[in-house]
């Protein structure tokens, strides 16, 4: 089992709904998408790289075969995948804290959610509905959501800087040199494990060390 | 369709895995434990399946019961009715359900087309399992109908059936190829330890420096030098 991949969460919560309010929650969710202002509160939390809901309706679950047996449920789910730096704690925590209505809107339809505030009772409903990751894969385990932002900006920057600056003097070309990594300062930073990324990535490195040697 | 997000794509797959037992393990276990032995970071066959972000498997056994307290509804009507009478308050309990299959859950986001996404799985998935090359049918091998599966046109249309739409799909991150990620990611590394390294010195040093730096690093070359997919050390 492993969450976590390098900064990376993996974080998957199915929870059920009332049939008849599936609707509801995609208008929603449709409402979210066509007023982005609504999405603002996520894009403060800059510590996800991308995250989706899934609604499945109750007689959606993919059938693909007569001899399948047919799903016979009480309730639609909706599915949560997100793709997060930091601590299970840090993230949940910080939904409550940045954006507590928007979740609540999101979540609302499902059966006995119990608010995002108070903080403990949220915790527990999380928890109770996660499912683990078996394998989780990100292309850059050493970069957090915000170097993949702030590295676009390091690429562009630099390359504009480099077309500009060719033919200029020593004392010029470390004038505007100076300017850029003004311009850059909150983008900069070196991305490593020092010296280890956090006691879970380790604990999942180790493992896996372990199933390679064969030792398990 | 809310599984884009500009160029990023969001792909939720469920794919019903039979139900039965070999060897007194059930399907469901096979596949959980060949996913839990898939190596990781850049030895993992998603570093192979071109722009990947991020990916995972996992199981999905079945439901869950809602027995903690709660309350889902604005007003809910049950909390009136179940005062005076105890068949209105358990009736106000939620219901049990259970899955009838257990589902291999593969979810993605990836960069650009599906179509395109999954032959680069169905060609590119391969990975070293104690000795042994595996392929993505190793994973899928006890799922629902993938004995039909043959080619990547075939692949292709399996995944489909399993799909389902996002209904939100949130991008915090950027809608780049992951080839230009990986090389942002690359040029930011290089060029804080060029900054940290530099300072203080004679303008005529850093100038020449940096001309060296550009003609190393290659900014606008993006196939190299540059991060690998998966790469776990700086």
């Amino acid at each position: 089992m492993s969450n976590i991949a390098g900064k990376a969460y993996a974080m998957n919560v199915i929870t059920p709904m009332r049939w008849y309010k599936v609707w509801l929650n995609r208008l929603i969710f449709w409402a979210a998408l066509k007023a982005p202002n609504v999405l603002n509160g996520l894009l403060t939390l800059s510590l996800i790289h991308y995250a989706r809901w899934v609604i499945i309706p109750r007689d959606k679950f993919p059938r693909l075969d007569p001899s399948q047996p047919k799903e016979e449920l009480e309730y639609s789910y909706m599915m949560f995948f997100s793709n997060f730096n930091g601590s299970w704690a840090q993230y949940v925590d910080s939904f409550t804290f940045a954006i507590p209505s928007g979740l609540d809107l999101f979540w609302k339809m499902n059966v006995r959610y119990p608010k995002s505030v108070p903080l403990t009772p949220f915790h527990d409903y999380i928890q109770h509905n996660q499912i683990d990751t078996s394998h989780y894969y990100t292309a850059y385990p050493m970069a957090a959501s915000n170097d993949v932002k702030s590295a676009k900006n390091v690429k562009k920057a630099l390359i504009d800087f480099n077309a500009a600056s060719s033919n200029k003097s020593p004392d010029e070309f470390l004038e505007d040199y100076n300017k850029l990594l003004n311009q850059l300062q909150h983008d900069f930073g070196e991305m490593r494990p020092t010296p280890i990324v956090s006691l879970a990535a380790q604990a999942v490195k180790e493992r896996y060390m372990e199933t390679q040697a064969g030792n398990r | 369709m809310a599984s884009k997000s500009g160029n990023a794509t969001a792909l939720t797959v469920l794919s019903p895995i039979v139900n039965g037992i070999v060897d007194g393990k059930s399907f469901a276990d096979i596949t959980r434990e060949r996913s839990l032995r898939i190596p990781i970071h850049e030895k993992s066959p998603l570093a192979k399946v071109p722009n990947t972000y991020l990916a995972r498997l996992f199981i999905l056994d079945n439901v869950f019961y809602e027995s903690l307290p709660g309350s889902d509804s604005v007003f809910n009507f049950s909390e009136i009715t179940s005062i005076l009478s105890d068949s209105a308050r358990k009736k106000a309990l939620p219901r049990k359900d259970q899955l009838k299959s257990k589902y291999l859950v593969f979810s993605s986001n990836f960069y650009g087309d599906l179509d395109e996404y999954l032959t680069g799985m169905w060609e590119k998935w391969s990975y070293d399992d104690n000795g042994q090359q595996r392929d993505v049918r190793y994973i899928w091998e006890h799922c629902v109908a993938f004995e039909g599966v043959s080619d990547a046109t075939s692949f292709i249309r399996y995944i489909k059936r399993c799909q389902l739409d996002a209904t939100l799909f949130f991008n915090g991150s950027t809608d780049d190829s992951l080839q230009e990620q990986l090389k942002a990611l690359y040029l930011k590394q290089e060029f804080s330890k060029f900054a940290a390294a530099h300072q203080g010195k004679s303008a005529a040093d850093v100038q020449q420096a940096f001309k060296a730096f550009i003609a190393r690093v290659q900014p606008e070359n993006l196939s190299q030098p540059s991060w690998q997919p998966g790469q776990s050390t700086p």
